[in-house]
This record gives structure tokens, C-alpha cells and sequence, in this order.
């Protein structure tokens, strides 16, 4: 395959500006860049799900236009995303030949199961009997069946989008090996992936993407991790982060806010402490599924722990929220990663999103005091640069990076004292990023304290004064000041070797 | 500029913005109906005289004040019930044998809507607890009904005239029947506390987006207690409303031969939809519900009037509710996730 | 001598309890729950366990049978038709209507086809316009009743000779009739077309995991319009049995069909989130509501108990339903945390063979 110049723009923004590709037979390519840097774009662009490009796309040296997934499946491109597309509540073989018209109209299931066997070979789940259900598989053997599925269709080429990201250590080298026996089967294979380890062990070249442009593809062998994390960030970007202060980090100065004791959520291997202090912004780094997000989530009460509590070193009052109404009672915010899952209320003006985690604070005997909100909302908004004259209009004709001040903004509104925020700018772009960031360390240097957890490496080496790195749910190593970049985040948080457990000698 | 001159423009300028593209097809498919019925309405005779306008107003206002408790359900993303008859039946039931065995008005009416409270109640935790509100209250219709038959032996039960109720059955004051003043009591006092209490602002937040309520401290378990109990209490003070024209009641008053229109259920909910509030929650006020009630009691009268049947009636209905639910899926289908 | 039956002793029980775990505990549930409540009238009234009274039950199964059968597939499918009680009406109100004029045969293929079109076209409107199944059925509920009170002209339809529809209720082999036969050779059917066919798999997958399924490549319109299709072409059946069986056809009537079809779905093992169920459950389902209701005639109760313990027994399963997916929600998680504790433990033995 190969693409030569793509461009796609959406509306005012341009999301890919010129990006070639090449792949051949038998050829293991990965794909590496930051959120935002277009990634998903062009892996649509390449399935099928997205021709409103420009620029050049051939398949064996013919032009395709690929109008739609399936035209994409007949030319030989399969795509595995991020989220399984598993149906939990049928089996393995009907699972592989559900959809499209490659499985039979009828068959009975022992049938399937034969005609599913050498798929499910191919991909390492020889042990794995065809006619189990898939909410028995464990996760990793489901994104084997998602891979095996995609087999299925014959394919030349197989594009995989962070195949590993919500797995284990020894589900993550079965799907390294089955990607190595698909390149010895003659297939080509894009390998999308933020974990670079796994990118040094399989992959024979780097395509790496930035800011909606390809660098021209690397041979593997001659990268190391500084050269590549230098290549995926490039360096103007760090205008966007507001000025730190790391001589604020001389330990005398600063005082202990809140202290987690213990707190063991629910995947996490050991129980977390970690001390919080006033006026700093500290940070969690880690991939997804390494404690970092789940953390912050048991702190708000909005994920199950084994135990652990939180302490208020100002009032010496020790507690864990067991949902969100606690949190909010005890003055702890917390921004889910997910906005339009459950950071905003679509549906609503942008000023009852504001107001909405307070709303006993804003009125009074049961009835809301529009003298009390209005000013709340009005100050909230003015704070995170948002448009006044637009308060009243739904929540949703905002773009992303404004919807994400709203659902961060609200939390304003309850004066709360600790703020955790998980993904502070996912899907927002760079100008209402600064913005956010801005903002956070306003906030931070008002004296609250604030915990930040992010994937994005950019985000995380630059914002915060602390970080502590998280790997497979545990605590690997906190970085202080001078040590914060994107080199040592990434290598705590990608290689084993560093673990501190607790009965590790 | 005269003041007459000045808002129209003003409504015409907001009316304008209203009409994106999106809406342009939904919108002009209402300006065709509204303009077909003007046009019946303007060739019926005697359709547009007051009394016909009082008596269109009173018809709708015990489906009415049904339909603006299940505005609450509704707008707090429990969908509907499909209990509103039976409970309806069972508190007329309850009131009668107040009634009958001479306890008076207050009396009689405090145990109808304990019974509508408590089955709502019931209902509300049920729902609330994670059951879907379709099944939970398909199965309590059953039991409400069934013990309503069963306590009054399925027997029609009379309390002589005159009595304590006249005057929300028959009464007037100042030429308009009390039922109706009823009617528009609830919808302002129902419009109030859905705008500017808190209780209200919760209900449209756990509507529009229950993980998000969640995720702020707004749980569903309360909304659905509290927004079925109102439900209930409103077909309870309906059903109290009936009973008092009646001067009697039978368990099956509210069953299937109700208002000549058909289910009474399904009226209650048509009220609910047919002029735009959202079935998903979130979105829609308790304005559209009593509109959409004097709309299809409007509908039915003028049918009456040009001497439609019963079956004409309850297809025109019928046909009414599935092109709402069409139109407004239509115009919206962008604004909305999938499944 | 021993150890040999001993052996294969433990080799039939390691058997029998492989063969227990992987039954469905719900389906499991329903069979039980059948037995019980056929044994409770057994027992409590001679009359029950009679020929007649087995006949009886196999004539009411005809009709819910039917009934029940379509709504256990909208449910799977992740839907559900509120109209099926108001097609099954306009469709007995046709047959009865046209067996004057046409004869029996004819006057149930043109009933039969309306309501199957009828079914069609709701699923065409539910997949095309993405209405939800719930908001749709709701309006064509009272449209169809609308219909069916225009086709009746508002009377309660009859027949004018009752004798042309005797066949329906002939006796064949004790227990059953054309009609009930016909049913369950329908069952038989709709059960293959739903495990051995792609087109049942799909039903399944768009019920319990709808955006996975269409990710995957599911056309939504396919499973949805066959759905809707069976369910108008059953609700038909069901209603020209009805009407023929009795003569008459009210416009009216058979809205009682929805509340016990949706227990008999229910004690089936339907799932309201949808993806689970079957054809069998869906049988036992029904068996069990009839011999609910033909015991409660036996025994001489009025009709609106009869609702009374529909809706207790609705609520029973959904209680139990609810409380397995907070069982296994537990179950899971107990899971999680016994996965992460081998992980951790895999972890430590690792760094203590690397120390070494």
C-alpha cells in the first residue's frame, strides 16, 4: 500500500497536512505519534471509513477509492480498533463469521467451530475451544478472537490500533507473536502503539506522525527511545505549558494537603500511598490500565477499592467517598476522562452544566436563587475564557476544547480543595489547551491541590511539579523537578525492570 | 414601530432562528397539519364558539393532568408506565368506598392518593434499583387492577348526590368547569417547580444524562421514588376528578372503553410525546404535555363534531402519536447516540 | 476390581457436574419454576390433571405460544412490541370478517399477510429512522386498534356459520389440535432459523452488544426487519386462531396477551438488556403461564386475580433476574481481584528467580 501526500481537513481544522506511507508485503511498519497527531485520522483513512481526503492511495500500485469499510475488506485491508467489537453473548466461531459475507448462511455450530479452528490457530489460541462463549475469554484472548476475526476476511494487510493497550504482560507477547507469524505468513501488518518497548521489538520501521505530518520512515534498528520520543514531540510545542517554578520543590517550604493512605483500587497490585501537597500540581503517569486513572477514580468514590482511605491533613479528618455526592461534600472534584460519557450534559444549557454539581449551593428551601447562580456561572465561565453570550445555548454546539473547559469548569462551583482531573485535554485543541493548562496552574498556585493523570507524555512531562510513574498497577518511581521529562516518564512507565514492590529486596 | 408591529418582528426574527436546516423538513410538515386543521376547524361549525373551546379544554384536562405527571417520568429518563389506568382505577376504587361510607371528601381523597403514593412508590424503587420501567410496570398494572377488581367485588359503587365532591365534579367558578381550573393549576404549579426548583433542575440533569447526574451527585434512585409518586398522585387526583362527575366508580372505568379514544395509558403517554418532549429525558417541559393534550382532545372534538366513529377517532389518535414520534425522531436524529 | 467402578464412578460425576455448570441457570430456573406451579394444581384440584384439562392447555399454548414466542425475539433482538396484542386483534377481526365470504384458508393468508406487513413495516421504520421499538409500538398500539375498530365497524364481528371453523379445534392425539400443532411445528422452526443461520446470530448480536454488532459489520435493517416481521406474522396467527377458534373477534380485546406473553418471555430467560434467551426458554415460559391460568380457571378465579398474579410473577423474575446480574457483577469481580493477586504473584516469583 501506499500513500503519498494525504490531507484532510475538518472544517477550520486540518487534521492530517501531508502524510506519506508506504508499506510492503511481509512488512511490519509502526505507526507512533501524540494524541492529536492525526493517527486516528489516517487509520480511517486507510480502512475505509473516511474518503474525504486528498491526495494519492494505492493498493498494489492501483488508485483505490475506498467509499466504505466493506470496499476496504474486498481490497484486503482489515482494521482491529481500539474498542473490541466482541459480542459477548455468542461464541468464539460465530463471533469470527458474524457480519459480511465470508461465513456460511447456515450452519450449525460444531460447523463453525471447523471452519473457525485454523484462524484461531493462526493467532495462538490452539488451546481455545471455538465453542466458548466470549464473556468467559479473558481480555487478552478476546483481542486474539478480534484479530482472528480479521483473519478471517483474507487480508493482506492488517492495521492494528493499540492491540495491547488494556493487557497484560503475557497476553501482550501473544499478540507480539502472532503479529511476528503474520509477517512470516506473507501479511502486512501497521502496528499502532504508544508502547514504544513493543514497537523496538517487532516492528522493521517507524512512521512517526506529529502535528498532522509524517517524518520519513525510520528503519527501526537505527532508533532508540530518546530519538524517537524527540521525533514524536518536536520541540515548539512547549510554548503551550505555563512557566513551573521547581525551586518551590525544596521539601522545607511545602506543606502536606492531603495524604492517600493505603488505597488499593480495584486492578492495582499493591496499595498506593502518596502525599498530596498545597499549591503543587502533581502528576500520575502510566499507561492506560497502570493504576494512574484508577487512583484518582477511587479517591472521587467513582471505583471499587479494597480499602485505603484519604486524609485531610488540615482538618485530620480521614475518609474515603464512597460516590460522587461524598466527594462533592468533601470538597474533592474529579474529571472523568470520558466527557461525553459523563463530564456534560448535552442536552442542557452550558450555564446548568456549570452549576450542576452544586446545586444546594445555589439555592435555598429546595428553590433555585437565580441571583445566586447567575453571578457562579458567570464567574466560572469568565475564569476559563468561555463566551459569556453563549451561556444559555446547549452544551453541545460547543467545540471540544470548549466542552472540555465546561465539564471541567463546573467543578468551580463547588469550591472544591482537592481537584483530580484524569485526560485534562483529550480531543481539545492546542489553543484551548494552553488555556486549561493555564488555568490549572492558577489554580494550583491559589493553594489547592491538584492531581493530574494523563497518557500523553507532552502533558505530562510539562505541566506538573511532581510525578509519580505507574506500570501494570504499581508504583514505579516518583520524579521531582529536574528529573520530570518525557525520556524517564516514558521509561518508567514501559520498563519492567524498575518495580518497586513492597517485598522486592 | 406600533407595539403590535415591534413583536411581531420579534417573533418572527426568533421564529426564523428556529428553522436551521435540520428542521426545515419537521418544521414544514407542521406548518401543513397546522394549516389542515385551521382549515377544519374554521369549516366546522360551531368549532371555534367558546363553549366548544371550553369543552375541548375540560376534555383534555383529566388525560391532561395524567399526562403532566408522567412529564416527570419522562423527563427524568424513566421513559413511561404503563400502569397510569390501573393505578387510576385503584384510587377511584379506594375513593368511592370513602365516599360511600360517608367519610366525607378529605378522607376519602388522603387514602386514594396514600394507595397512588405507595404504588408509586413501589414502582419508583423498583425502577430505580436498575429494573426496566417498561416490565416493572407492565407487571404492577397487573396487581393494581387486579386489586382493584378485587376489592370492590368488580361492582360498580355509588355514593348519592349531592355530596362532598361536588364541586371539583360539577362545580364551576366564574363559568369554567373546577376540573378545568384544575387542570391549568397543575400545569403552572407543575411548569414552576420543573424551572426554578432544584428538585426540577435535578430531573432535567438525570434526563439528559444519568452517568453524568451520577458523576455529579445525582443519583436516579430518588428521581425515579419521587417522579413516580408525582405520577401517581396525579392519576390519583384524576381519577378523584372522574369519580366526582360520576358520582360513582367501577374498576374498569379507566379500561379499554375510556373517552370514546381508546387506552387510556397510551392517551396519557400520546399527551406526553405528541408535542416534543424527549423520550430519552432531559429535554421538553410540562407546556408541551398540557398542549399536546388540549391538541389531541381538540383532534377528537373536531372528529366528533363532523360525525366521525369511534374506530376514526381512535386511528386519528393513533396516527397522530406514531407521525409526532416520527417527526421528532426525524428532525433530531443528529442530536441523538446511537441505540 | 473397585478402584476400576470407582474410577469411572468419578469419571460420570466429574460428567454430570461439567454438564450442571454449563446449563443455564435461568432456563434452569423456568423448568423448576414450571414443575412447581403445574404440581401446585395438580395437586390442589383433581380436575386439573385431566385429559381435558392437558387439551386445555395445549389450546391456550396455541395462541400464547405464539405471542410469546415473537416478543422472547424483540427482546433478544434488544426491542419490544408494545402493538402485538392490537395486530393480533385487527387480524382475528379480518379473518372473522372474510371466512364468510372466502373460506377459512384464504381469510387467514390475507390476515396472516396483513399483519406480517404490518410487522414489516414497523421494523423497517424502527431500523431506518432509528425510532426506539419502546416510543414506535407505543403510537401503533392505538393506531392499529384504530384500524381494527374501522374494520369491525365497531361491532363485535361473528361468524354466521361456526361450524366451518370446527377443524381448528379438532382433537388430534389427545392433546392437541391443527392449531397447537401448527405452533409448535413453528417453534421448531424459528428455533433453527435462530441457532443454525447467520440471519438468527445476527437477532442475537444486536440485542445484547448493538454497537459492537454494527462495528463489526452487522446491517442493523436485516435482523431488525425479520424481527418485526416474525413478530406481525405470529401476532396474526395468533389472532385468526383466536378469532376462528371462538367465532367472533372483538376489536378491542387480546390486550391481556401482552402482560402474559412478557411474563412468559420473562420466566423464559429473556434479558430486558437483550442478547439472551431461547426458543426452548420461550416454550417453558409459556407452558408455565398456561398452567398458571388454566388452574386459576379450574379453580374458579375471576380474571383480574388472574392479572394479579401475572404481575407478582412478572415482578418475581425480574427481582431474580436482577439479583443474578448483581451476582455476577460480584462474581466478576471477585475474579478481577483473584487475577491481579496471580499477577502480582507471577511478578514477585519473576524478580525472585531474577535475584537468585
Amino acid at each position: 500500500m501506499q500513500l503519498s501526500n494525504i490531507r484532510r481537513s475538518f472544517g477550520s481544522i486540518h487534521a492530517l497536512k501531508g502524510v506519506d506511507l508506504n508499506i510492503n508485503h511481509g512488512e511490519i511498519i509502526g505507526l507512533v505519534g501524540e494524541n492529536g497527531a492525526g493517527k486516528s485520522t489516517l487509520m480511517k483513512i486507510m480502512s475505509g471509513f473516511d474518503d474525504g481526503f486528498e491526495g494519492e492511495f494505492l493498493v498494489d500500485n492501483v488508485p483505490v477509492k475506498l467509499g466504505t469499510p466493506q470496499k476496504a475488506q474486498e481490497q484486503g485491508i482489515a482494521i482491529a480498533q481500539q474498542e473490541l467489537s466482541l459480542i459477548p453473548a455468542l461464541t468464539v466461531a460465530e463471533n469470527i463469521f458474524i457480519g459480511g459475507d465470508h461465513g456460511p448462511t447456515v450452519a450449525s455450530l460444531g460447523q463453525l467451530s471447523k471452519m473457525a479452528r485454523p484462524f484461531l490457530d493462526e493467532v495462538g489460541l490452539e488451546n481455545v475451544s471455538a465453542k466458548t462463549l466470549v464473556n468467559r475469554l479473558s481480555i487478552g484472548e478476546r483481542q486474539l478472537v478480534e484479530v482472528a476475526r480479521l483473519i478471517a476476511h483474507k487480508p493482506n494487510l492488517l492495521i492494528l490500533d493499540e492491540p495491547t493497550a488494556a493487557l497484560g504482560e503475557s497476553d501482550s507477547n501473544r499478540i507480539l507473536e502472532m503479529v511476528k507469524r503474520l509477517k512470516a505468513a506473507g501479511k502486512s501488518v501497521i502496528y499502532v502503539s504508544h508502547r514504544l518497548d513493543e514497537i523496538f521489538k517487532i516492528t522493521d520501521r517507524c512512521i512517526i506522525l506529529r502535528d498532522g505530518l509524517s517524518q520519513d520512515s525510520v528503519d527501526t534498528k537505527e532508533l532508540d527511545t530518546n530519538k524517537l520520543v524527540s521525533m514524536m514531540l518536536g520541540r515548539e510545542l512547549h510554548s503551550m505549558f505555563p512557566p513551573r517554578d521547581f525551586s518551590k520543590n525544596n521539601t522545607k517550604n511545602k506543606t502536606i494537603r492531603f495524604e492517600v493512605n493505603s488505597l488499593w483500587p480495584d486492578r492495582t497490585l499493591v496499595p498506593i500511598n502518596m502525599k498530596i501537597y498545597a499549591g503543587e500540581i502533581l502528576g500520575l503517569a502510566g499507561q492506560l490500565g497502570s493504576g494512574s486513572g484508577e487512583v484518582l477514580a477511587a479517591m472521587a468514590g467513582m471505583h471499587d477499592t479494597q480499602g485505603g482511605s484519604i486524609t485531610d491533613c488540615y482538618t485530620q479528618e480521614n475518609y474515603l467517598p464512597k460516590n460522587a455526592k461524598q466527594a462533592i461534600s468533601k470538597g474533592i472534584a474529579y474529571g472523568s476522562p470520558d466527557r461525553k460519557y459523563d463530564g456534560l450534559f448535552l442536552g442542557r444549557s452550558i450555564s446548568e452544566n456549570l452549576s450542576s454539581p452544586n446545586l444546594k449551593g445555589i439555592s435555598s428551601k429546595g428553590i433555585i436563587q437565580p441571583q445566586k447562580e447567575r453571578p457562579l456561572v458567570e464567574d466560572i465561565a469568565k475564569s476559563f475564557t468561555i463566551d459569556l453570550t453563549r451561556l444559555a445555548q446547549e452544551a453541545s454546539v460547543l467545540s471540544g476544547g470548549n466542552q472540555q473547559k465546561v465539564a471541567l469548569g463546573k467543578w468551580l462551583s463547588i469550591s472544591p480543595e482537592l481537584i483530580l482531573i484524569d485526560e485534562p485535554t483529550r480531543g481539545v485543541d492546542v489553543g484551548a489547551r494552553a488555556e486549561i493548562y493555564n488555568k490549572v496552574r492558577e489554580i494550583a498556585d491559589s493553594g489547592k491541590a491538584v492531581v493530574i493523570a494523563s497518557t500523553d507524555l507532552l502533558e505530562i512531562s510539562n505541566l506538573p511539579d511532581r510525578v509519580i510513574c505507574f506500570y501494570k498497577g504499581c508504583y514505579v518511581s516518583e520524579l521531582v523537578g529536574e528529573e520530570i521529562n518525557s525520556t524517564n516518564i516514558l521509561q518508567a512507565i514501559t520498563n519492567p525492570e524498575n518495580i518497586l514492590l513492597e517485598d522486592a529486596s | 414601530m406600533s407595539a403590535l408591529e415591534y413583536s411581531a418582528s420579534m417573533s418572527a426574527g426568533w421564529l426564523a432562528k428556529k428553522i436551521t436546516k435540520e428542521n426545515r423538513v419537521g418544521f414544514a410538515i407542521l406548518v401543513v397539519i397546522s394549516i389542515a386543521f385551521i382549515y377544519f376547524a374554521i369549516a366546522t361549525p360551531n368549532y371555534l364558539s367558546v363553549f366548544n373551546v371550553k369543552t375541548i379544554i375540560r376534555d383534555a384536562a383529566i388525560v391532561g393532568i395524567m399526562g403532566i405527571g408522567l412529564t416527570f417520568v419522562t423527563l427524568s429518563g424513566n421513559f413511561f408506565l404503563l400502569s397510569m389506568k390501573e393505578t387510576a382505577a385503584l384510587s377511584i376504587i379506594v375513593f368511592a368506598m370513602g365516599m360511600s361510607n360517608d367519610y366525607g371528601f378529605i378522607f376519602s381523597m388522603l387514602g386514594a392518593m396514600s394507595i397512588a403514593v405507595l404504588a408509586g412508590a413501589f414502582q419508583g424503587i423498583l425502577i430505580g434499583l436498575g429494573g426496566n420501567p417498561i416490565i416493572v410496570t407492565l407487571g404492577a398494572a397487573g396487581i393494581l387492577y387486579g386489586v382493584a377488581s378485587w376489592w370492590s367485588d368488580n361492582l360498580v359503587i355509588f355514593f348519592k348526590r349531592p355530596h362532598d365532591a361536588e364541586w371539583l365534579g360539577t362545580g364551576m367558578v366564574l363559568g369554567v368547569p373546577t376540573i378545568t381550573i384544575s387542570f391549568v393549576i397543575f400545569a403552572i404549579i407543575a411548569e414552576l417547580v420543573l424551572r426554578k426548583t432544584r428538585f426540577g433542575r435535578q430531573v432535567y440533569l438525570v434526563g439528559a444524562n444519568r452517568a453524568a447526574g451520577k458523576a455529579t451527585g445525582h443519583e436516579n434512585l430518588p428521581m425515579a421514588i419521587k417522579t413516580c409518586i408525582i405520577a401517581s398522585a396525579c392519576c390519583a387526583f384524576a381519577a378523584i376528578a372522574f369519580s366526582a362527575q360520576m358520582s360513582s366508580a367501577q374498576a374498569n372505568y379507566f379500561s379499554s372503553e375510556f373517552g370514546s379514544s381508546g387506552d387510556l395509558t397510551i392517551l396519557v403517554i400520546a399527551t406526553v410525546m405528541v408535542a416534543g418532549n424527549s423520550i430519552m429525558g432531559g429535554y421538553g417541559s410540562v407546556l408541551r404535555t398540557s398542549l399536546g393534550a388540549v391538541f389531541i382532545s381538540a383532534t377528537d372534538n373536531l372528529m366528533v363534531l363532523q360525525g366521525f366513529n369511534s374506530g376514526a377517532r381512535v386511528l386519528s389518535v393513533g396516527l397522530m402519536i406514531v407521525l409526532s414520534i416520527l417527526i421528532f425522531a426525524y428532525v433530531r436524529r443528529d442530536s441523538r447516540s446511537e441505540g | 476390581m473397585c478402584a476400576v467402578t470407582q474410577g469411572q464412578r468419578g469419571k460420570t460425576m466429574n460428567l454430570i457436574k461439567q454438564k450442571l455448570t454449563e446449563l443455564d441457570p435461568d432456563l434452569l430456573f423456568a423448568v423448576i419454576l414450571s414443575l412447581c406451579v403445574f404440581s401446585f394444581f395438580a395437586f390442589s384440584n383433581p380436575l386439573f390433571f385431566t385429559l381435558n384439562a392437558g387439551f386445555s392447555i395445549m389450546e391456550r399454548f396455541a395462541v400464547l405460544g405464539l405471542v410469546g414466542l415473537a416478543l422472547t425475539l424483540c427482546i433478544i433482538a434488544g426491542e419490544i412490541d408494545l402493538s402485538i396484542g392490537s395486530n393480533a386483534a385487527l387480524s382475528a377481526v379480518i379473518v372473522v370478517r372474510l371466512t364468510d365470504s372466502m373460506g377459512a384458508f384464504p381469510a387467514i393468508g390475507i390476515g396472516v399477510l396483513c399483519a406480517t406487513l404490518i410487522g414489516l413495516a414497523q421494523g423497517y421504520l424502527i431500523a431506518y429512522l432509528k425510532v426506539r421499538a419502546i416510543v414506535l409500538t407505543v403510537g401503533t398500539l392505538m393506531l392499529l386498534r384504530g384500524v381494527a375498530l374501522f374494520a369491525a365497524d365497531e361491532k363485535t364481528v361473528m361468524l354466521t356459520d361456526f361450524r366451518m371453523t370446527d377443524f381448528i379445534q379438532e382433537k388430534i392425539w389427545i392433546f392437541f389440535s391443527p392449531a397447537s400443532l401448527l405452533v409448535i411445528l413453528l417453534f421448531i422452526i424459528v428455533g433453527v432459523f435462530i441457532k443454525y443461520t447467520k440471519y438468527g446470530r445476527e437477532i442475537y448480536a444486536i440485542g445484547g452488544a448493538r454497537k459492537e454488532a454494527i462495528a463489526s459489520g452487522v446491517n442493523l435493517k436485516r435482523p431488525m426487519m425479520i424481527v418485526f416481521a416474525l413478530s406481525g406474522f405470529c401476532a396474526g396467527m395468533g389472532g385468526a386462531i383466536i378469532g376462528l377458534r371462538s367465532g367472533t373477534a372483538q376489536p378491542l380485546a387480546l390486550q391481556y396477551l401482552l402482560l402474559a406473553a412478557t411474563v412468559a418471555a420473562f420466566i423464559g430467560g429473556v434479558n430486558i438488556l437483550g442478547g439472551k434467551g431461547s426458543v426452548i426458554g420461550a416454550a417453558v415460559g409459556v407452558l408455565t403461564v398456561n398452567f398458571l391460568n388454566t388452574g386459576l380457571v379450574y379453580n374458579v378465579t375471576p380474571s383480574y386475580v388472574v392479572q394479579i398474579y401475572l404481575g407478582v410473577l412478572l415482578l418475581i423474575v425480574i427481582v431474580f433476574q436482577t439479583l443474578s446480574i448483581l451476582y455476577d457483577k460480584g462474581k466478576q469481580r471477585r475474579l478481577l481481584l483473584h487475577d491481579t493477586a496471580l499477577t502480582k504473584q507471577k511478578m514477585i516469583d519473576a524478580y525472585k528467580s531474577v535475584l537468585k
